[in-house]
């Protein structure tokens, strides 16, 4: 989160993916870095997918992450 | 432990850390997908780089060198410069 | 029953009769524990402990260990012995003394066996470890300012950097403790608005003054400074807004004079526009941090300056009146010598005068009179004044000839009459100029009080300075001198 809070103070949107297990740490993380998560969350775990149903959850996450940077 | 200071303002605005503005379309737009890589985040960027192209976006590559550390300013910089806005994927 | 801890800004009352203020872990207190046990029994007595509630024996104790009695009391030495009639404290014994106790008290023979006096121990509510924690729990309230949390992973210099709230340099971190400490700088109550502040035209209270003043280094003692500076730019006369939206390059120049300037540590000597004093160095960013953060003025928006000057962090500097042939510059604005006075003057950065082979008055005046002649355009006049800085080394010789401050001006003025031929469009090869007009006319290059002199500097070398001005005028800015007050 480190990432996009910084490339937001350099005026660039941002937005970070994780998995809906992280959703506790992003948000202490924002909140320590002085900042409001600008997160999108995807289903768990990830690790032991394959290809297609890794593909099936970046279908389901586009209009999330499209609507964190464009608006 | 936070710390708590005054605001020297006039305090007509909020006191929070100020966004960066949205963009106001996705067409045109170059978006850059920054990969933390862990595992099976490419095989995600991949597929979100294939979406962004069919709405009309451009999109850059990068991929940070540990997903332990925050991203080198390098790096930062040359996203910030080639970029309109950013994705940073995929934490678990 | 311990009393809960009490954050309250308000004076908790006293009960009729004598208090006393005592703590266990004080030698003296220890010796006037049976005095007070035998004092019961003949007065109204209550004991407020400040560190063991089950000290001293024998008497009517209240828990005083959060200290809000004793810090509202202004108690600074136990044991202290008081007198409380109808509410309100009419007498006070520090430490024991059995002449005062006797009096306060309206017994006799006490303490027989004690020494006739023991002074006692400090207080623990004036305790140097525990002032701050106390300024803050008891006064702290009195601060309105918004709070701004700063995260654990945030830096407070970057906070306050990408919040805007700098001029570019670190400033120190305005804490409440740190706040509270300028705030006994003045007696002026926090929340009492010193101005209006343009271009947002926001009200400032002492207390923003004093936020601002801690973020720019200041002490204490310079907030009275400060407090003068902000009243003076503030003024219409002054026209802070115009010169923060100009495209030129001055902003507001400070000069002090009085006695404060040596109460505060201020340089009037060597580099004395330069680094290395605090005091100069932070009073005039104070000043520029309230028009920056409460006035909303900042370089690319409001300010407009082209080019600016270094100054713009701050410019703030005393002048040498001890060495100064003549009266201080503040007696030019109606004030008696020896006044506490701060004048803001549009000013730019300072540009030497460089003479090292005059010895008399009358040649000295030519060689300022043609860098006064060329400041800023030689082909403009009557728009702009300056300051003029005497140095020592040429002070001596004005001294020596006899000359005042009125010859030396008189002087001056005569010798920066402009030919108009000489002023007009390209003339001397400058395609600048005034129109045709002017030719054949004499004009003065500055109005008849458009020059300020003022002594400063070090004692080794032959130099002085010439601060330009800003617009003068309707639309420009005329220096303002204020009194400081504490």
């Amino acid at each position: 989160m480190h990432d996009t809070v910084d490339l937001e103070d350099r005026g660039i949107p941002s937005v970070f993916v994780s998995t809906i297990e992280f959703v506790d740490g992003a948000d202490a993380q924002a909140k320590a870095l002085g900042t409001v998560p600008s997160a999108v969350y995807v289903e768990h775990p990830i690790q032991d997918r394959t290809d297609d149903e890794m593909r099936v959850i970046a279908d389901k996450a586009v209009d999330e992450v499209v609507a964190r940077i464009v608006g | 432990m936070t710390t708590v200071l005054l605001d020297p303002s006039s305090e007509a605005v909020p006191a929070e850390r100020i966004r960066a503005a949205r963009l106001a379309e996705l067409d045109g737009k170059t978006i850059g997908l920054l990969d933390i890589v862990k595992a099976r985040g490419d095989v995600f960027l991949d597929q979100l780089e294939e979406r962004l192209v069919e709405r009309g976006a451009k999109v850059k590559r990068y991929a940070k060198p540990t997903f332990t550390k925050p991203a080198p300013i390098d790096l930062r910089h040359e996203i910030a410069t080639e970029c309109d806005a950013v994705v940073e994927a995929l934490a678990d | 029953m311990p009393p809960t801890p009490s954050d309250s800004t308000a004076k908790p009352p006293l009960p009729a009769g004598v208090v006393a203020f005592v703590k266990r872990d004080c030698p003296t207190c220890e010796l006037v524990a049976p005095v007070l046990a035998a004092l019961s029994k003949d007065v109204p007595l209550t004991v407020y402990t400040q560190d063991d509630p089950s000290f001293p024996d024998g008497v009517e104790r209240v828990d005083d260990t959060d200290l809000a009695v004793s810090w509202h009391h202004e108690i600074e030495a136990v044991p202290t012995l008081l007198r409380v009639e109808d509410g309100r404290e009419v007498e006070r014994a520090i430490g024991w003394h059995r002449g005062e106790w006797e009096a306060l008290t309206r017994a006799t023979g006490l303490g027989p066996g004690l020494p006739e006096l023991r002074p006692g121990c400090g207080s623990l509510s004036v305790d140097p470890s525990r002032a701050p924690e106390l300024a803050i729990r008891f006064s702290g309230s009195k601060l309105q300012a918004r709070r701004v949390e700063i995260a654990a992973l945030e830096d407070e210099q970057e906070a306050f950097l990408d919040r805007g709230w700098t001029d570019g340099l670190p400033i120190v971190p305005p804490t409440e403790a740190r706040v509270l400490r300028m705030l006994e700088g003045t007696s002026r109550a926090p929340d009492e608005v010193v101005a209006i502040v343009p271009p947002d035209l926001a009200p400032c209270t002492v207390e923003k003054v004093a936020i601002n003043a801690v973020m720019a280094g200041c002490k204490p003692e310079y907030l009275p400074v400060v407090l003068a500076a902000v009243e003076a730019a503030c003024t219409e006369q002054f026209n802070i807004h115009g010169l923060l939206a100009t495209t030129m390059s001055a902003g507001p120049v400070l000069v002090v004079n009085g006695p404060i300037r040596n109460r505060i540590g201020m340089n009037a000597g060597k580099n004395v526009f330069g680094q290395g004093n605090r005091a100069n160095s932070t009073i005039g960013r104070a000043l520029q941090l309230v028009i920056r953060n409460v006035g909303g003025g900042r370089p690319g928006e409001v300010d407009r300056a082209t080019l600016g000057n270094p100054g713009k962090v701050g410019f703030c500097f005393p002048e040498d009146e001890e060495g100064s042939p003549w009266t201080p510059l503040n007696v030019e604005f109606g004030f008696e010598a020896g006044t506490d006075t701060v004048m803001l003057f549009p000013g730019e950065g300072p540009r030497t005068i460089v003479d090292q082979i005059a010895r008399d008055p009358d040649s000295l005046c030519h060689m300022f009179a043609d860098a006064l002649k060329h400041m800023l355009t030689p082909k403009m006049v009557l728009a702009f004044d300056a300051i003029v800085v005497v140095g020592p080394e040429h002070s001596r010789i004005f001294r020596e000839a006899g000359w005042s401050r009125e010859d030396f001006l008189a002087k001056l003025h005569a010798l920066t009459l402009m030919n108009g031929d000489d002023l007009v469009r390209g003339a001397g090869g400058i395609a600048d100029g005034l129109p045709d007009g002017v030719r054949g006319k004499q004009i003065p290059k500055f109005k008849p009080d458009g020059l300020r002199v003022v002594h400063a500097g070090g004692g080794a070398g032959l130099f002085s300075a010439i601060i330009p001005g800003w617009a003068n005028g309707e639309m420009g800015s005329a220096p303002v001198c204020k009194e400081i007050t504490s």
